[in-house]
């Protein structure tokens, strides 16, 4: 249980709700459920904050889905990790702690090579000005939520 | 436009940005205040990560390279973002290009030395403490980071 409450606390760090991490009868559902606020969210953020015409929406949308996309699949990664630190957390073998800490190194990398390119597909449809909103708005949104998870999360003993 | 904060920004870096400050001319305080910052990154680390004699004699001098290395490109960082300030109320698409390739660039090499420098940290050290070290070093960046993006407004 301890390792469960961990992981989803990690995630509800990422600024779902955390009324609905009962909603659910199983782990699985709930980290789902919550990576899918997370992006609902953000999405709402993101849409707002830069300000689109209606030909820049359409060209848009698409591609920040397939990014959400993406990332949905990185946030999945990170749950697991971080189940695996919760569960080994206390008695963490030598084994465990090199996995986890490969594991948390190709994340970031895995995240920053899919903010590269979808920047890069959407500089092909947006002005400049725009691409570069986004990624500033995606770095602080990330940051903040990085934050947050990072404050629940202890560090290895 | 220059963005009044920077000096603030550059104390939140928390980075090794002394001689930048000093070169830019701010004032005493905030040199002084910069150094106490990059003491205090290291002070984290050694209060934190338990190091025995022969470990701390394996570490430090990763750090240190890792430190060096990294300098450079927050130089660049801060260069990119006066640029930014400089051409801020009248951003054209080929300004904010520019700025978007640098700051991508900046990001791909900084990550690519934070990976290179701690495996070579995990080589030093007891798994467990490469993982700290990693956590560590990953909670002050983000710190960092957020303080830093707070100050600099969106592109318009």
């Amino acid at each position: 249980m301890k390792r469960i409450l961990i992981t989803l606390a990690g995630l509800a760090a990422f600024g779902a709700t955390v009324p609905s991490i009962a909603q659910t009868t199983n782990a699985k559902d709930d980290v789902e459920l919550l990576i899918s606020q997370i992006q609902t969210d953000k999405r709402a953020i993101v849409l707002r904050t830069l300000d689109l015409n209606d030909a820049q929406v359409a060209a848009f949308t698409p591609i920040y889905d397939a990014y959400q996309a993406e990332m949905k699949a990185l946030m999945e990664r990170s749950a697991a990790m971080l189940d695996k630190f919760a569960a080994n957390y206390g008695s963490m073998t030598d084994e465990a702690a090199k996995e986890i800490l490969k594991e948390a190194l190709s994340l970031r990398d895995d995240r920053n090579a899919t903010m590269r390119k979808y920047a890069k597909k959407l500089e092909r449809e947006l002005p400049a000005v725009k691409v570069l909103q986004w990624v500033q708005i995606e770095n602080k949104l990330n940051t903040l939520l990085d934050v947050k998870a990072a404050s629940v999360i202890p560090i290895a003993q | 436009m220059k963005f009044g904060p920077l000096a603030v920004a550059l104390v939140v870096t928390a980075l090794p940005l002394v001689s930048m400050a000093q070169s830019a001319g701010l004032a005493t305080d905030e040199q002084i205040l910069l150094r106490q910052v990059m003491n205090d990154r290291k002070a984290v680390y050694a209060k934190n990560l338990g190091l025995t004699e022969a470990e701390s004699a394996a570490f430090w001098p990763i750090y240190d390279a890792y430190e060096a290395k990294v300098k450079p490109l927050n130089d660049r960082f801060l260069a990119n973002v006066n640029r930014f300030a400089e051409n801020y109320d009248t951003l054209s698409d080929a300004d904010a290009a520019a700025i978007l390739k640098e700051k991508m660039a900046i990001e791909k090499e900084r990550e690519a030395l934070k990976q290179a420098y701690t495996r070579k940290v995990a080589k030093a050290l007891p798994a467990n403490k490469a993982l700290r070290y990693a956590q560590l070093e990953t909670r002050i960046d983000q710190m960092v980071r957020r303080d830093v993006y707070g100050l600099i407004p969106l592109a318009k």
